[in-house]
């Protein structure tokens, strides 16, 4: 899931100071935690107090949609409730902004969120955690199905590298060296004969971007 | 000797002169915390174990166990004035637990006029404050509404009150009062499922700490014969597709915004955990104090909380149980670290010192009061603060 974490409020009074009405959509897709609507009417109320201490008034509405990267269910939920707005506030990710900017091409969107990557929820630790760099040209199945793309800092492709040293990874020693998680698994999985074959570069063709896929 | 005053009042306390050592309330006890010495054959009542429900108190013949809680003193004279004021000669008697709402009382037993009397337990209620409302006040009818026997906060508490009144009901028959002068009935307050507003996020499967919760075709599903109605998954749940029987969303959003407007400057919204502080049946707080019982600190909602902020409220105090007394396992943890989440997000605008978590028990009941009293304290300083800024 796309993993975010919540603007300083600042920032977002700041960027809401022009408006007196605003429309603030949670998204119950894949945000984590669940942005949906108990958390836009909690920061809802917030924003509204916030603003007051402010001197101003500001009145916060709220609703919340499916998924907000959908253009159908964005337009079809969102713009029945614009209308008495001057702006929108979403919890959703950066897709959602960008979504709610093309379908409702008239009214300013802004984001409450800051989108860091595609994460894990690890319920044991609470942790979310990176796992996906959607690089295009998935290794998994070489790699025991942990991706060093993503997790190992120098995204190697045949490591470990010289840095790893017992487990840990020389940039943070805190972290698991993800090419000794992975050495370790394909050697329980006694697949450990996959790495003799040395990966050539990855093809970065593969993954023109802006990607564009038809459905 | 020891000063007095560093003495903590406890709720509970054996009185050794009248005491004869009959272990019935080591018997009773659901905690363990009532002991016989091998050596002195005294008594003895550890307090940290003590969970202050009363039920030794109501099962003590030798009336020898203090309580300052509803003890029969203070019933009785709560009953007098109650018989008063409902001017009704029937009486319901129901655990906080089961019957938090006197409308629902009204359709569970049929009845439409009654003097009510909420207690944390019916098992706390001795014998004879039962038998003193029939033949001192003239009650023609008690109503008992328990919690089902697997869900009685104090374990025990519901089942001795249900063979108190047999036992009675029997003796009141033999007396020539009729039949089935006690009512006795048991309810419990669950967790009900909107599966159009599930988004299958999984938070109340992961965090019920009964596993009364689970995923069934991608939606949440409540196991009723697990639920414990402590509301965590209610309030971590971000589709808001859970409602807790009687403490519904919106039902305590308007209870907020009542509250609010009705509070004295500065005014401090208690959310309390029911369990957490046993108030007086006619207990008069402060008018800019007002409190929302809950049916544990889980249930404690962060979007409540800013709702009372928004609504003009100066302070919010959040008081749960110790989290070794929670009977919700982890519902007071929870409750912790969701308040503490939200006095980060509150820290950027200044108003974390607004919103505050402390932890009480009933069986030291002077701690609730010192607590809000501190918060009190706390807020008055926070508003000079800003009104001299």
């Amino acid at each position: 899931m796309i993993v975010t974490s919540q603007k300083p409020l600042d920032e977002i009074l700041d960027f809401l100071s022009p408006y007196r009405a605003v429309l603030l959509a949670g998204c119950d897709g894949c945000t984590q935690p669940p942005r949906g609507i108990r958390e836009a009417r909690t920061l809802g109320q917030i924003i509204e107090l916030a603003s007051r201490l402010r001197g101003k008034e500001l009145s916060v509405s709220t609703t919340t949609v499916a998924k907000q990267c959908d253009s159908y269910l964005a337009l079809t939920s969102l713009e029945p409730q614009t209308k008495d707005v001057e702006a929108v506030l979403t919890l959703a990710c950066g897709l959602g902004v960008q979504t709610i900017a093309e379908v409702l091409p008239d009214v300013p969107v802004f984001p409450a969120q800051n989108t860091l990557f595609i994460g894990a929820e690890r319920r044991e630790t609470a942790t979310l955690e990176e796992r996906c760099a959607a690089c295009g040209d998935c290794i998994l199945e070489f790699t025991g199905g942990i991706c060093p793309i993503a997790r190992c800092p120098k995204s190697l492709l045949n490591g470990p590298c010289g840095g790893s040293a017992n487990g840990k990874c020389e940039v943070d020693p805190e972290k698991d060296c993800v090419w000794d998680l992975i050495i370790k698994r394909l050697e329980k999985l006694d697949r450990l004969s996959v790495l003799e074959e040395i990966r050539p570069p990855r093809n970065f063709w593969q993954v023109a971007r802006p990607g564009r896929v038809s459905e | 000797m020891e000063p007095v005053s560093s003495q903590p009042i406890v709720a509970v306390k054996i009185d050794e002169e009248h005491c004869s050592a009959c272990s019935i309330c080591s018997s009773v006890c659901p905690f363990e915390a009532i002991k016989k010495d091998p050596e002195t054959g005294k008594i003895l009542l550890e307090i940290e174990k003590c969970q202050t429900c009363g039920i030794c108190y109501s099962s003590c013949p030798s009336h020898a166990i203090e309580a300052i809680s509803y003890d029969m003193d203070s019933l009785a004279g709560y009953l007098e004035k109650a018989k008063q004021e409902y001017d009704s000669d029937s009486l319901v008697i129901m655990c906080k637990g089961s019957a938090p709402d006197f409308a629902e009382v009204e359709k569970l037993f049929g009845i439409s006029s009654f003097v009510p009397l909420s207690v944390p337990c019916v098992g706390r209620i001795p014998g004879e404050i039962l038998l003193r409302a029939i033949s001192s006040l003239g009650m023609k009818k008690i109503y008992m509404l328990a919690c089902d026997t697997d869900y009685c906060r104090y374990e025990k508490g519901s089942a001795v009150a249900g063979r108190r009144a047999a036992v009675l009901n029997l003796l009141l028959e033999q007396l020539g009062y009729g039949r089935e002068v006690i009512e006795f009935r048991r309810n419990s307050l669950k967790v009900k499922v909107d599966r159009n507003k599930c988004i299958g996020c999984g938070n109340c499967a992961f965090f019920c700490p009964f596993d009364a919760a689970k995923l069934e075709s991608g939606a949440a599903e409540i196991d009723l014969e697990l639920c414990r109605g402590c509301g965590l998954c209610v309030t971590l749940c971000p589709a808001l597709a859970l409602e807790l029987e009687h403490w519904e969303g919106e039902r305590l959003s308007s209870s907020i915004s009542r509250l609010s407007s009705e509070m004295r400057k500065p005014s401090i919204l208690v959310m309390r955990c029911q369990w957490a502080a046993f108030p007086r049946p006619d207990e008069e707080l402060d008018s800019s104090v007002r409190v929302i019982d809950l049916p544990c600190a889980a249930r404690v909602d962060p979007m409540h909380i800013t709702e009372a902020l928004a609504n003009g409220t100066d302070g919010v105090l959040i008081a749960a149980c110790p989290e070794d007394d929670c009977r919700s396992e982890t519902g007071s943890k929870e409750s912790h670290r969701l308040v503490a989440s939200l006095k980060k997000t509150l820290a950027q605008i200044g108003l974390e010192e607004r919103v505050h978590f402390c932890s009480v028990a009933p069986r030291y009941p002077q701690t609730f009061y010192e607590e809000l009293q501190q918060f009190k304290e706390r807020i008055e300083g926070e508003l000079s603060k800003e009104a001299g800024q």
